[in-house]
């Protein structure tokens, strides 16, 4: 996390973009909520109209499929 | 030529001497809080409320982390609790090997809450354990009502989240619901307890909080 100190250099977190199909404003509210209410999820950021969805999280706590069941609950397709 | 960094893995030793702290306090049954959060946010303030309120009902003690001068320390004793200043000498952030090169100073088996205040700093104190049972965060009104999604890691950590000075609200542009739902949405569930020091808010609230996980603590000791 802190670049000057170097302290996080080795916090191995993940940056990951997706495009997904079929947002709605409402429904990109609600996974960007449950996205970043998962433990290892620090950043997400969501382009509802272009569907990119940006991701910062730590594999360490969190799992890829954890990610893409917010995404299937709300019926969406996702691609890396 | 292709050049190799080698890189130590701090973390990794880091978590290991975590460990070590930690089974040492959970023999002792102590219950230990690691108390973050940024320069002037009411650290220190909200440990002297805790101790006029608590140190009759709780053995308690307190290591406090700074990067220079024992500040912090003096106002502690002050209220006749134990108190260790460790200065890191410019270094952001408490570690768990600074925290038991201190130890062997404290009566641990007279203690029933340590209470571990880290560095002022929202970013790195949160990537260090120091052998706590559990982190809290304390953020001020001052500091603005956007600082939770700004540093997310800290508040994902917590257990327990003071948002602090909140009787100088009238006078900010502090969205205290908004803060409010960005912290439940970065931690879903986490204790947030409005508090000032000033005016004595919040603090029994938090008083409670830490009396229960010290009593917690003890049960799970005496398994």
């Amino acid at each position: 996390m802190c670049a000057e100190c170097g302290c996080g250099q080795l916090n191995g977190n993940t940056r990951l973009q997706f495009n997904v199909n079929g947002y709605t404003d409402e429904n990109a509210k609600a996974v960007e909520k449950e996205l970043l209410g998962l433990p290892g999820v620090l950043y997400v950021h969501i382009h509802a109209h272009e569907g990119e969805t940006t991701i910062d999280y730590s594999p360490a706590k969190t799992k890829l499929t954890d990610i893409l069941k917010v995404f299937m609950k709300h019926s969406l397709e996702a691609d890396l | 030529m292709a050049e190799i960094k080698v890189m130590k893995d701090i973390l990794g030793e880091n978590d290991a001497v975590a460990a070590e702290n930690q089974k040492l306090f959970t023999e002792k049954g102590i219950y230990v809080l690691n108390l973050m959060g940024s320069p002037g946010s009411g650290k220190t303030s909200i440990l002297e409320k805790t101790m006029e309120k608590l140190k009759d009902k709780l053995r308690m003690a307190v290591v406090e982390g700074d990067l220079f001068t024992s500040k912090d320390a003096d106002r502690i004793e002050k209220h006749h609790v134990p108190v260790i200043q460790i200065n890191t000498v410019g270094g952001c952030h408490l570690d768990a090997k600074m925290v038991q090169n201190v130890l062997p100073r404290l009566d641990l088996d007279n203690l029933d809450l340590l209470i571990v205040e880290n560095v002022g700093n929202l970013v790195c104190p949160a990537e260090f354990a120091v052998g706590e049972d559990e982190k809290g965060v304390i953020l001020s009104i001052t500091e603005g009502d956007d600082k939770p999604m700004k540093y997310p890691l800290m508040f994902k950590e917590a257990s327990v989240v003071v948002l602090n000075k909140v009787d100088i609200l009238p006078y900010c542009n502090f969205d205290l619901k908004g803060a409010e739902e960005d912290i439940d949405t970065l931690n879903p569930g986490v204790k947030i307890i409005e508090a000032s020091c000033t005016k004595d808010t919040g603090v029994d609230a938090w008083c409670e909080w830490l009396q229960d996980r010290v009593a917690a603590k003890k049960q799970l000791a005496a398994k």
